[in-house]
């Protein structure tokens, strides 16, 4: 009696842990781990519009080179991907396979996506991956490219096309008034004095139409200032510092040009602008003779530098698409090689010149002779390397916490009231100061 | 007594079942809650992809959420794993501490894919832990560690800890007000557990009490039972030890003694007689003789069952007619006894005593008192027995208690019995018995 009771209650312990471990084979998703076809599939997560919204035609070219190398070098792994899914619908089809569970292996990840998918960790943190393969040199991507990837200390993404943020400049203005081009290590003052020459009315109809820039918004005042206006995890910013009170008072002189005019996009494609910040992927698009595009055929334009703050430098944001790796991912090794043939190949790389209208990640395919000649050939300019080249030095990623975007929205609500209001701006800086500090509190005690 | 017990009993075994009941019907529950969770997030997360909303809900949630099927079928595993283990019974503390390590790492992952939605399994934990018999001060602790755990598990530390997307996020999916219908249904459901567990604690603790009272009940009869035991038991013994020994006194007197003054008494009449009737003495040294043989008899008795013969084959009254006729015949002295009731109802020593005081009686009249003639009176008046012996001799002025007085008075009063004697006119013995037999009728 005794010992069938003790058996009994041995063997309900027994089934009770199984069942347990069955249970959390199954919630933490350890099933999938089990597999039953000795073929290597890793699949991939690609959209097949371009990142920079300019269609060449070559859907997916990169990524069907890549993978046909890919597939010759490891003979035994099959790389797929479902195509035909647009750049629009691309972060909700992701969001998708991660809610199915059929994330892909390797995705490409938008800039705007990156912070989203990272907090929510459905990216490797490839630190360990980096340090354990010793061919991997992070030096060798231009170093804000590389560090868009880095999440809270981690990296979890590497860069694989970027464009940074340019000034672009109407040659033909600056040429009929007699200007000359601003160097590379322009200031504000600069900017300000070509704007105030070129502003003016020149049909003498009394109305301005020539105007100085056109979208020099507050956060490239900011960015050109050195502003860091956000603490690392997005708890508290300090509105007050004298970097935003000199980035608004410039703002402020710089409109107040125009005597109220609100200048246009139109303004700028037809030629009555001689400033207007831009990626450097729309002016390769745009200059490229293979579009021939005709909407800025009538002016010759150039791109520099963005003009540097009084107390910052000649700083711009750089947009970068980057690949991330599933965290979920069953072929951790593999994916690491794809990956790394993607961003790390010179001749991949060399392919977004042909094929993409950003810039490679890696210095040495971007300022290789063949690429500079390919640059000036497509532009039909003589593009200065040199100026692609000091504009990747100092560049800025966008900080990377939640409500990053809202807080955002909010910063330009303060400027755009502070210029509005036409009052002291140190006092409106420290009213906004109060202001945006609770609502960065309230979306922190929201979002847990 | 026992006639009541039997329905007392059953009333307990019925209290006994039904916290058993109730706990079945908490298990029932909760398995219905946790079903009731589990479906509607797994329709929930089925519905943000099928609408297209993934990434509205996962920047709202801020993490990945597990696979919709994988919700209900883990939870409900889960659960499943956490019924079994409450069956499994314990026989020792460090069993019971490791199965509720066990069972609250079940709970953290029941709660875990409820979206920390629903904590109330633990008072299943605490309800299981109440089941077992263990002292206050070790019961306390465990329900310490039980609501230590639950006040964990329902602040917001686990959960964020855990990275857990809230119940009512993923319920997000359905309209505004629909959610507050379903959170409210949830809230009321886990209410209904909280009273049935409340329940379940008022039954048990009822069944407790009266079960301990009936046992403190029990124990207290049962100790009154013993001291009586006890004390029955040392009295016995030594009164046996005692009767014992004074039996054997007795016997010796009464069958040595008896026989002996016989004997005496039988020879000095030969004395006298033989020169004057020759035939006569003749006929009375038979009768000594006679007599001088059932002494022997009556020792030899004595040694091998210390108990008279007279008595061993025959009724009271019967003996004593014996033992009468034998002195009659023996001594020639003139005995009358006049019995007016029935004697053959009293037990063996009540027969013995009564035996033993008219055989001393008669001994003692012939021997001290020298009498001629003897009067034996033996009947029943208010329940008592009254034996009266009285004779014709010298009698005397002041009794010195001899061996077979003394003797008598301790038969008698082993019987609850006493007696009186006056040596006035003759010696007149009365003595007296209270009768068993007749007072149960």
């Amino acid at each position: 009696m005794k010992l069938t009771f003790y058996k009994t209650r041995r063997f309900r312990v027994g089934v009770s842990i199984i069942v347990m471990l069955a249970a959390f084979f199954i919630m933490t998703g350890q099933y999938r781990m089990v597999r039953f076809s000795k073929d290597k599939v890793l699949t991939v997560g690609v959209f097949s519009d371009n990142y920079w919204g300019i269609h060449y035609g070559y859907a997916n070219k990169i990524v069907d080179d890549a993978i046909s190398r890919f597939e010759k070098e490891h003979p035994d792994v099959q790389v797929r991907y479902e195509s035909g899914i647009m750049k629009a619908d691309y972060s909700e089809w992701l969001s998708e396979q991660m809610m199915n569970d059929t994330m892909p292996d390797v995705f490409f990840i938008l800039g705007d996506d990156f912070s989203v998918f990272a907090r929510i960790g459905a990216l490797k943190d490839l630190d360990d991956l980096i340090k354990k393969d010793a061919s991997f040199d992070p030096s060798e991507y231009y170093k804000t490219a590389y560090d868009s990837g880095n999440y809270s200390g981690s990296q979890c993404a590497l860069p694989y096309e970027c464009a940074p943020n340019m000034m672009f400049v109407n040659k033909t203005i600056l040429d009929r008034e007699q200007i000359a081009m601003p160097s590379r290590d322009w200031t504000w003052n600069d900017f300000y004095e070509i704007c105030r020459k070129v502003t003016k009315d020149t049909e003498g109809t009394g109305i301005i139409n020539q105007f100085g820039t056109y979208n020099y918004t507050w956060n490239d005042a900011f960015d050109a200032n050195s502003v860091n206006l956000f603490d690392e995890k997005g708890r508290s910013c300090d509105f007050t510092v004298r970097e935003v009170g000199e980035a608004i008072a410039f703002l402020e002189k710089l409109e107040g040009l125009n005597s109220g005019y609100s200048v246009s996009k139109r303004d700028f494609s037809q030629g009555n602008v001689v400033f207007q910040p831009m990626l450097f992927s729309e002016y390769r698009a745009y200059k490229s003779q293979e579009l021939s595009i005709k909407k800025y055929s009538d002016f010759e334009w150039e791109c520099i530098t963005m003009p540097a703050g009084p107390s910052g430098d000649n700083y711009s944001r750089l947009d970068t698409l980057s690949i991330a790796m599933s965290e979920k991912t069953t072929e951790e090794e593999t994916a690491w090689e794809f990956m790394k043939l993607l961003t790390q190949d010179e001749e991949i790389q060399s392919e977004i010149f042909d094929y993409s209208a950003g810039i490679s990640v890696l210095p040495s395919v971007t300022q290789s002779e063949r690429t500079i000649k390919q640059i000036a050939e497509k532009t039909g300019t003589a593009f200065n390397p040199g100026i692609l080249e000091s504009a990747m030095v100092k560049t800025l990623i966008s900080p990377r916490f939640r409500g990053y975007d809202n807080a955002l929205e909010e910063v330009g609500i303060a400027v755009r009231s502070i210029l509005d209001s036409k009052s002291n701006i140190q006092m409106e800086q420290i009213i906004w100061n109060r202001t945006l500090n609770n609502f960065l509190r309230s979306m922190q005690s929201e979002n847990g | 007594m026992l006639e009541k017990a039997a329905p007392v009993r059953r009333d307990f075994d019925r209290m006994d079942q039904i916290p058993e009941m109730v706990f079945r019907i908490l298990q029932m529950f909760n398995f219905l809650i946790i079903l009731y969770i589990t479906l509607l997030s797994c329709h929930a997360l089925w519905g943000y992809v099928h609408e297209g909303t993934a990434l509205d809900f996962l920047l709202l949630a801020g993490r990945v959420p597990p696979l919709n099927w994988v919700i209900p079928v883990s939870g409900l595993l889960f659960l499943g794993c956490l019924e079994i283990l409450l069956s499994v019974e314990c026989n020792n503390h460090p069993e019971l501490v490791s199965k509720l390590i066990l069972e609250f790492l079940v709970v953290i992952a029941i709660s875990y894919v409820t979206g920390f939605g629903y904590t109330g399994m633990v008072v299943l934990l605490l309800a299981d832990i109440m089941r077992y018999t263990i002292d206050w001060q070790k019961r306390a602790m465990y329900i310490l560690a039980v609501s230590v755990f639950s006040l964990m598990m329902n602040g917001n530390v686990l959960q964020r800890w855990m990275h857990v997307i809230p119940i009512d996020v993923v319920w997000s999916y359905y309209r505004a007000d629909h959610v507050a219908r379903l959170l409210g249904t949830l809230n009321i459901m886990n209410m209904i557990n909280i009273y049935v567990f409340i329940f379940y604690m008022v039954i048990l603790v009822l069944a407790q009490m009266s079960e301990k009272e009936r046992i403190l009940a029990l124990n207290n009869e049962l100790k009154r039972a013993n001291t009586k035991l006890e004390e029955y038991a040392s009295e016995s013994a030594r009164l046996a030890e005692t009767r014992e020994r004074n039996r054997l006194a007795r016997e010796i007197h009464d069958t040595l003694g008896h026989s002996l003054t016989g004997i005496i008494t039988g020879i000095e009449a030969c004395i006298m007689l033989m020169d004057i009737a020759p035939e006569a003495t003749k006929e009375q040294l038979r009768a000594i003789a006679d007599v001088a043989r059932t002494g022997i008899n009556d020792v030899r008795h004595s040694v091998k069952a210390l108990h008279a013969d007279a008595l061993e084959s025959m009724e009271l009254e019967d003996a004593l007619q014996k033992l009468i006729d034998s002195t009659i015949r023996s001594t020639g002295v003139k005995i009358s006894m006049r019995i007016t009731t029935d004697l053959s109802h009293f037990n063996q020593d009540e027969d013995d005593v009564i035996y033993r005081v008219v055989q001393e009686s008669i001994t003692n009249a012939i021997r001290h008192g020298k009498a001629s003639e003897i009067y034996i009176t033996i009947d029943r008046r208010d329940g008592d027995l009254h034996i009266i012996i009285s004779d014709n001799g010298v009698g005397c002025d002041s009794v010195t208690e001899g061996f077979g007085l003394h003797h008598m008075k301790e038969r008698l009063e082993m019987l609850g019995g006493h007696m009186e004697y006056t040596g006035n006119a003759g010696f007149t013995i009365h003595a007296l018995i209270p009768i068993r037999w007749g007072n149960e009728n």
